[in-house]
């Protein structure tokens, strides 16, 4: 699986490795990040952050403050987050110690819909009272996504049922965008990045909708209107999306995720069981060997 | 010392019909199954079930018909995508509940473990959550600055049930990994229930004290359960049950539910442990643990 260049000099990727480092690209040396169950592109972004760029970010990781980066796995990553943990928390201590005292930098959210306000719906399909589809909830996202310096929404589907012109129940939502609204709210300035698989979309004014940040390699602007359903504004010169260097494809492959977990979020239908499946058989039969176990 | 050791087959007796029950654990970890799978043993009805990030516990619960009522900030089976008998029941309108957000469940923990009527926070504002319960979320301004808070009215439920790796006769329990809500929880509660990995001596807790995040005077009763929180997770004696939880997921998607159910009832807690950890299972799970890696950061 390593990462040879091909001819031309170039390092061959997958789309979602080209996600996961320009989410990573957000995390800096400055203050907290907190992921709570094992989701895997977020998890994969901000290890390689802390192996590469952003080595004195701060990361909580379920109950465990200050972590050392794992490597990725459905059935390890709770456990492998206590290894280099340097204090133990709950959940109360947490909400007060990082969210509510300024202290979060980036959080990075995914959900069923997402508008051009920064509003996530994690709630319903439909009537509140009796939805058509009643979703997960929000968690800690309908306080968090405003309180970061960063909003991070990632998308591996990119579309017009996804990023909708106005969600159907607000779970969440940025609140202020603009750095001095922010400001005189008590919050810490920062943009809303969405990144999707066809581009990069940034958000720093209350007024203004999010623009076209970058394109992934491949995909033209118009593409990406077609796909959104809140209004874009189209640069007439937008770059391409920062491929993912050598480093960093060995880094995802070999070190932080060679089980392929994040992966698992960008294949769909029959496929994603199968793909699970394939991943778990990896992690048991490692774990099984390790035991001296023979059992399947 | 006061002996409050009770087996898992007492549990129905701590808790009654239509009550508040808090159920500690969050995401896949440490939600306290062992009890989970007693209260539908028991035949418990109309208990109103509050979780701050749910899975397999509470839609469990909501597919045995002992809950009829939901509290929750999350409920999910994450990569085994929504949770199948909570979404039935709320769609249909059979299962009652209440969504909040995150951090307004736990600060309304949090006032009624300090025993204040609310406590007031930067709150979810443009969120659409608090118009759907005026009972719960308000609004109120500081009496220094003016500045409109959000309020939060105080939770105290009747009886918090919590996974511990351990505790003694006493009640002290004592966490090693993730605790999530489970401390907020047992401080709010009027009755708390300890399930715990391993019933200990004193001397252990002493000599762990630092560890020990829920004292003896709030305990009401401890349960010897060992993998009581299977198949989610207790770091770090055994990972979450990534293959019991696809099973899980595959029954309570499909028609054979009730017989996933029933198999539950008809056991008991030592049954079920010798069908799911039998065959060295036990011994693969903690070896997930210990296989689990952290990276070595390289010296730039």
């Amino acid at each position: 699986m390593s990462a040879q260049p091909k001819a031309d000099g170039t390092t061959p990727y997958e789309l979602h490795e080209l996600m996961v480092c320009r989410v990573a690209a957000e995390v800096d040396d400055e203050g907290v990040v907190v992921m709570g169950s094992f989701t895997p592109l977020a998890y994969a972004s901000y290890m390689l952050a802390k192996l590469t760029h952003a080595r004195d970010v701060y990361i909580v990781g379920f109950d465990a403050v200050g972590m050392q980066p794992i490597q990725l796995s459905f059935t390890g990553a709770e456990a492998a987050v206590y290894k280099g943990a340097v204090c133990r928390w709950g959940m109360l201590e947490e909400i007060n110690s990082i969210h509510l005292s300024n202290n979060g930098s980036v959080e990075a959210v995914s959900s069923a819909q997402f508008d051009g306000s920064g509003a996530i719906n994690l709630s319903v399909i439909g009537d509140f009272a009796k939805p058509k589809v009643r979703l997960p909830g929000g968690a800690g996202a309908a306080e968090v996504i405003k309180m970061y310096r960063k909003m991070v929404a990632y998308f591996p589907d990119h579309n017009p049922r996804t990023l909708v012109d106005r969600v159907g129940f607000v779970t969440g939502t940025r609140w202020k965008v603009g750095a001095k609204a922010r400001e005189e709210a008590g919050l810490m300035p920062g943009p809303i990045i969405v990144v999707t698989n066809l581009a990069v979309l940034v958000k720093d004014e209350d007024e203004r909708p999010f623009r076209i940040e970058s394109l992934h390699p491949g995909v033209d602007a118009q593409t990406v209107v077609d796909a959104t359903g809140f209004e874009l504004e189209v640069p007439d010169s937008i770059p391409t999306t920062a491929e993912p260097t050598a480093e960093q494809v060995r880094l995802l492959r070999e070190e932080i995720d060679p089980f392929g977990t994040v992966k698992f979020d960008f294949v769909s239908g029959r496929e994603r069981l199968a793909y699970l499946q394939g991943i778990l058989d990896a992690e048991w039969e490692r774990a099984a060997k390790a035991a001296g176990v023979s059992t399947s | 010392m006061r002996n409050k050791v009770v087996p898992l087959e007492e549990l129905g007796e701590l808790v009654r019909d239509g009550e508040t029950v808090a159920l500690g654990g969050s995401w896949y970890a440490n939600h306290p199954m062992a009890a989970v799978r007693q209260l539908i043993r028991d035949g418990r009805k109309d208990l109103h079930a509050m979780t701050i990030v749910g899975s397999v516990d509470v839609d469990l619960l909501a597919g045995a018909g002992v809950i009829g009522h939901l509290s929750f900030s999350m409920v999910t089976l994450e990569a085994f995508g929504l949770a199948p008998n909570v979404r039935r029941g709320i769609e249909s309108g059979a299962l009652g509940f209440t969504e909040f957000t995150g951090l307004g469940l736990l600060i309304g923990l949090e006032a009624g473990h300090r025993g204040v009527p609310f406590l007031p926070y930067r709150g979810p504002f443009g969120s659409d959550i608090p118009a759907q319960y005026p009972e719960w979320y308000s609004t109120v301004a500081c009496p220094f600055t003016g500045e409109e808070l959000t309020a939060v009215r105080a939770i105290n439920p009747d009886v918090a049930i919590v996974h511990a790796l351990r505790a003694d006769a006493e009640g002290n329990a004592q966490w090693d990994g993730t605790s999530g809500p489970d401390v907020d929880m047992a401080q709010a509660a009027r009755r708390v229930v300890i399930t715990c990995e391993e019933v200990v001596p004193r001397e252990t807790i002493v000599a762990n004290a630092h560890m020990t995040k829920v004292p003896g005077y709030y305990v009401d009763a401890v349960i010897e359960a060992p993998f009581g929180a299977h198949p989610t997770s207790h770091v770090p004696v055994y990972p979450l049950d990534a293959w019991q939880l696809m099973e899980y997921a595959g029954a309570a998607s499909g028609e054979g539910f009730a017989g996933y159910v029933d198999r539950i009832r008809n056991e008991s807690e030592a049954d079920y442990r010798e069908r799911v950890l039998g065959n060295g299972r036990d011994r693969v799970l903690r070896s997930l643990v210990e296989e689990a890696r952290v990276l070595e950061v390289s010296e730039a």
